[in-house]
């Protein structure tokens, strides 16, 4: 068992370490969410609604759509000499490789999940509401069961000629619970509503990453056998 | 079954079904009373949720045989849950069509967000992946394999779909017919239903099997064609 938790170790390890070396993808991601924020700003009318009352729902399509552009990458770190054959051929079982990878991918978006949290709440003058805490959980798990679908359908869509075309196509008719559910809670957590009122939503939020995780770990080994 | 038999069998099936369509349209135009508050657009009831019903087991059964593929590597369980999959986005096709044009007249709106018509909308589109990944890989077997995991993802993830946009909203109708007290629904109406549900579903069937049928005449020619060049 501790060795299965080295071997994902490892793997974030290394993910890790080249993006703080090459820091392409987190820049990219951290531009496109100011970015985002930027045109969102403006694409809302402030005689219309208020804009707090959008914000919640808008940072979780920024997610989604950041997620998207840094999740659909993440085979490519391996795509150059063989590397993607090097890691499967390497003693760690398909799910460690599978989990590794998604956990690496996790740290990435969380980061970029509270980029985009502060600039929202910047941009559009949102408090953080009553429980910093439970905002904070409730992108932390939204975040986790985007990059459980992301990383299985990354690896689906980078063995299609599609590549990353097909990828919002997998990954967005899935992610209906996982939006409705975290953008449920995140908004009345902004607006100041007690926990007690979304505790539900984080419970689904959380078995929902659960389960996506789960199904990615048994499933991986079938998308990159051969 | 040999694929003859089954392509036989899928004729037979098939058939049947377009002659029961014919049944299911004269007893719904004309032999079923008209229901006393809606009035004549309830009659489309005799043809959306049979659709729906079938096309969920389409898809069910195109969920089970893509897992069962990947565990037992048969072909056919791939040509089953291809042709299954195809079947349920005709179904799902026809329910997503028929269940606007009732709700425009009895809802006042074309769409709503209403759970069963959201689930089978995002169904649709798992099952469009399921198509696309199938056909852009350079290696068919790895298609295979792809649109088999897409299928078992999108099956495992549909009771949080069905609870996340329950909890969103709903307006649909209440059921009618499977409930805690029994049917609700006065008696031709109900025979009506059931006669429809299950010529749909033999529908089904006959098309499932002459697709499966087609997949393995396929199969065969290709064996043959490389024998001939061999």
């Amino acid at each position: 068992m501790s060795l299965y938790l080295r071997q994902i170790g490892v793997i974030v390890w290394k993910d890790l370490l080249l993006e703080l070396r090459t820091r392409e993808r987190v820049a990219a991601m951290g531009a496109f969410a100011v970015l985002a924020g930027v045109l969102f700003n403006f694409s809302t009318d402030r005689s219309l609604v208020r804009p707090q009352d959008m914000a919640a729902g808008l940072i979780w399509m920024t997610i989604v759509f950041d997620g998207l552009l840094g999740v659909g990458r993440t085979f490519h770190l391996e795509a150059e000499d063989g590397a993607l054959q090097g890691l499967l051929m390497s003693p760690a079982p398909k799910d460690a490789i599978f989990l590794g990878k998604a956990l690496s991918n996790f740290v990435l978006l969380y980061a970029v999940a509270l980029l985009v949290l502060a600039v929202f709440m910047l941009f559009f003058g949102l408090g953080i509401g009553s429980s910093p805490a439970a905002v904070l959980l409730s992108l932390g798990l939204g975040a986790l069961g985007f990059v459980a679908l992301g990383t299985l359908f990354a690896a689906v869509s980078s063995g299609t000629r599609m590549g990353e075309t097909v990828l919002p196509i997998l990954v967005f008719p899935l992610l209906v619970p996982m939006v409705i559910y975290g953008a449920g809670a995140t908004g009345r957590l902004l607006a100041g509503r007690p926990v007690a009122e979304v505790a539900g939503n984080l419970r689904m939020l959380g078995a929902f990453a659960l389960v996506a995780l789960a199904a990615g770990a048994a499933l991986f080994r079938f998308v990159v056998e051969d | 079954m040999s694929i003859i038999g089954i392509r036989r069998a899928g004729i037979f099936l098939a058939a049947l079904g377009l002659l029961g369509l014919g049944v299911v349209y004269w007893m719904s135009f004309f032999w079923v009373s008209t229901e006393a508050s809606q009035g004549i657009v309830q009659r489309i009831f005799y043809v959306h949720p049979p659709a729906a019903w079938t096309s969920f087991l389409a898809f069910g059964i195109a969920a089970l045989t893509s897992g069962m593929y990947l565990w037992l590597r048969d072909e056919r369980l791939d040509w089953a849950a291809s042709s299954a999959a195809e079947g349920g986005m005709v179904f799902a096709t026809i329910m997503l069509i028929t269940g606007p044009l009732w709700g425009k007249i009895a809802w006042g709106t074309y769409w709503t967000w209403e759970p069963r018509l959201t689930l089978t909308l995002l169904l649709w589109f798992v099952f469009v992946g399921y198509f696309m990944v199938r056909r852009s890989t350079d290696n068919p077997e790895q298609g295979k394999r792809f649109s088999a995991v897409v299928a078992i993802v999108g099956a495992l993830l549909i009771p949080f779909i069905h609870l996340s946009v329950v909890w969103f909203r709903s307006l649909h109708p209440e059921p009618v017919v499977i409930t805690p007290e029994g049917p609700s629904l006065p008696g031709d109406m109900l025979t009506t239903l059931l006669v429809s549900v299950g010529v749909f579903t033999v529908l089904f069937l006959g098309l499932f099997m002459l697709r499966y049928a087609l997949e393995g005449i396929r199969h065969e020619l290709q064996v043959r064609a490389r024998r001939a060049a061999a």
